[in-house]
């Protein structure tokens, strides 16, 4: 009677075991194929958002970039990974008018940023955070995320000075986005706090924060989890997805590489200003150039 | 010892903003109201105590303290909100001063006619420096605006057409408003304009410091390569601080212009900009109320102790050094407090 009962019960369990194995193999698949398929699509029917052409700078001797070509599609994140001295955030400083291209261009939605204002390009759609946290210290989180929002703004200072109504309805609409932004980072308790009395995580989501506020198509994100031990960083990964999957697009400068493995769809890896690979992150995980460049290995000597 | 610790950390500022936060509506306008009706009372005060050695304390009170004040809070929208330093900003003194001097005794125009032309000439002053100049940081802008400020007074010096040296004399005062009446022997209603135009210019500065150009300023000084990334016509707000604060210059110049019925280029060297900065410097940069202290301090003090005659600038010059070192952010220093702790005092209490 017990033999049976133990049959059965011994049957139950392996057949669960076995279907709970077999369902994350299933999943894991799932996910390689969806990763795939979203890529491959976004690849063939979704919008080329920022083309880097040809881009080349040099700053005296040094070539910081030489002859990138890189195309970010609309709705995806994008990690750019590569050791230090690379000329990862030389790519944001050129892509955000701080320095001029010695040749080469840089198209958002096909139109040229060459020679724009650098307000200019935030106004239209690309927005950043900085390797070193670069927030407006005296002021309150939610005045820094303000200022983002203040970008899209019709009315100028007499409107305000004598609170025409339009001024009164942007600015009354800006406090209401600057909340909303810090509530969907996850810092709006902070919200009144001043920013350089913000724990050192908090000011790196501000930054996001005030990045967001000025409603970016592309979002720039310079090394945000510097500094982050491995559950902020998880948490950190959630967020990006999450402002990914709110429709925006993101170019991730990032080391860690679970994360970038975790959150990317595809990674490009520059390496002395040259872009050596661009692909789905497990072919880039297992490229030889690549893991010689991280190794450190000279290419010609292998 | 403690005293001097207190002293040195203790924060007025906050203390005040935190009372007027947690102020209801009505009893800030009562505070507000009584406020102006007691700096309007002004000049029924003081009496003999505070007169100084060479005038009576009423002509103190309109120049130099009212309109030291003026200037400064002018000036503390350059240097103080958007952190532009400006070593020229006499210049809009005196373009007022001398705007209300030519029309004024050439023309029919009274002051309050002249007034509005003074302040645009000002502002277009400040829009034709700032226009070049605002294109360089730090430093070079400070060179580059004490220059200017050369420039205009040796301009006027040089002008025969506007007496050079001799400047102008005979500028009429400016018309009576119904009873009250403009003279010499009693300042009580120039008082009282400058008292009107130091209000408009605080209720200029509180109400942009909380709107979109005081935020463009705010990023611009803490740091202007962020704030231009971050979408900031950065050119375009530092032309508007640059001629708002004129515009206020200027209207302070064609009032004294109007007042001291005489002006030459010898009144406007470099020394007012310096002196003008210091009251900003002293009051504590960024602050209104700070600035108006300072400024009021600065303007009375040498006035006063003016019987020691050669050694007052060595003994006013003393008082700044051990001032600022003591305060180094000045007497009232901007904001430093958080809004959520005075929220969580409140919340304690
Ligand atoms: N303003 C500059 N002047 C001179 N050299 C620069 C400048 N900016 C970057 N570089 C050089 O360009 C190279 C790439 O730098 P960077 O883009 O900061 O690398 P990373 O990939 O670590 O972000 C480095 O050799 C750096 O020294
Ligand atoms: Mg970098």
């Amino acid at each position: 009677m017990y033999n049976v009962l133990f049959v059965y019960l011994a049957m139950a369990v392996l057949i669960s075991i076995d279907t709970i194995r077999r369902d994350r193999i299933q999943k894991g698949k799932d996910q390689e194929r969806y990763v795939q398929e979203r890529t491959l699509l976004g690849q063939k029917t979704k919008r080329v958002l920022l083309e880097l052409k040809n881009l080349t700078i040099t700053f005296g001797g040094v070539t910081a970039l030489n002859a990138v070509n890189l195309k970010i599609y609309q709705g995806e994140i994008l990690a750019l990974i590569g050791p230090n001295g690379a000329g990862k955030t030389t790519v944001f400083n050129v892509v955000t008018g701080v320095y001029r291209a010695t040749s080469g261009e840089v198209l958002l939605n096909e139109q040229s940023l060459d020679g724009m204002k650098r307000h200019h390009i935030t106004k239209i759609g690309i927005a950043r955070t900085f390797q070193n946290i670069r927030l407006f210290g005296d002021m309150t989180a939610l005045e820094n995320v303000i200022t983002g929002t203040d970008v899209h703004k019709r009315s100028g200072l007499l409107g305000g000075l004598f609170g025409m109504p339009r001024a009164r309805r942007e600015e009354k609409a800006g406090r209401v986005k600057a909340h909303e932004i810090l509530q969907f980072i996850g810092i709006d308790e902070y919200s009144d706090r001043l920013a350089r009395n913000l724990p050192y995580g908090v000011q790196r989501r501000l930054e996001i924060a005030r990045a967001l506020g000025t409603n970016p198509q592309l979002l720039l994100l310079d090394e945000p989890a510097a500094g982050f031990n491995p559950a902020e960083k998880v948490e950190l990964a959630n967020t990006i997805k999450k402002i990914r999957d709110a429709g925006y697009t993101v170019l991730l400068i990032e080391h860690d590489m679970s994360l970038i493995m975790g959150i990317s769809d595809r990674v490009a890896v520059l390496d002395f200003g040259q872009k050596i690979a661009d692909d789905l992150p497990s072919v880039v995980q297992n490229d030889k150039r690549v893991i010689e460049a991280y190794l450190g290995v000279p290419a010609d000597a292998s | 010892m403690k005293l001097l610790n207190r002293l040195r950390e203790g924060n007025l500022r906050d203390w005040g903003a935190s009372f007027w936060e947690q102020s209801s509506p009505t009893k800030r306008k009562v505070i507000a109201t009584s406020l102006i009706g007691f700096a309007a009372l002004a000049p029924f005060m003081g009496f003999g105590l505070l007169d100084t050695p060479v005038s009576d304390y009423g002509a103190v009170l309109v120049y130099p303290v009212g309109m030291f004040i003026l200037m400064a809070l002018g000036l503390n929208i350059v240097v103080g909100k958007s952190g532009l330093l400006d070593l020229g900003y006499v210049a809009f003194f005196a373009i007022g001063a001398y705007t209300m001097a030519i029309l004024g005794t050439r023309t029919s125009l009274n002051t309050w006619e002249i007034m509005p032309i003074g302040i645009a000439l000002a502002m277009l002053a400040g829009l034709i420096l700032g226009l070049p100049a605002l294109r360089l940081r730090g430093d070079y802008l400070a060179i580059v605006t004490l220059g200017f400020g050369e420039i205009v007074r040796i301009s006027a010096l040089n002008t025969r057409e506007i007496g050079g040296p001799n400047g102008i004399a005979n500028v009429p005062v400016p018309p009576s408003i119904g009873p009250i009446k403009f003279s010499l022997n009693d300042q009580k209603a120039f008082f009282w304009v400058v008292l009107i135009m130091i209000l408009l210019t605080i209720w200029m500065i509180r109400r942009l410091s909380v709107r979109r150009a005081g935020r463009a300023w705010e990023a611009i000084r803490q740091d202007e390569d962020v704030a231009e990334l971050m979408g900031v016509h950065t050119l375009k707000y530092k032309l508007w601080s640059f001629s708002l604060g004129a515009a206020v210059g200027g209207a302070a110049g064609v009032l004294y212009a109007s007042k001291t019925l005489f002006i030459a280029p010898e009144m406007f060297t470099l020394n007012v900009s310096i002196l003008i900065l210091a009251c900003v410097v002293f009051g504590g940069m960024g602050n209104i109320w700070g600035v108006v202290l300072g400024a009021a301090i600065l303007a009375y003090l040498p006035e006063r102790i003016r019987f020691i005659s050669d050694a007052r600038l060595l003994v006013f010059g003393l008082a700044l050094v051990i001032t600022m070192n003591f305060r180094p952010d000045g007497l009232l220093p901007r904001k430093k407090r958080e809004k959520a702790i005075v929220k969580s005092t409140q919340d304690g209490i």
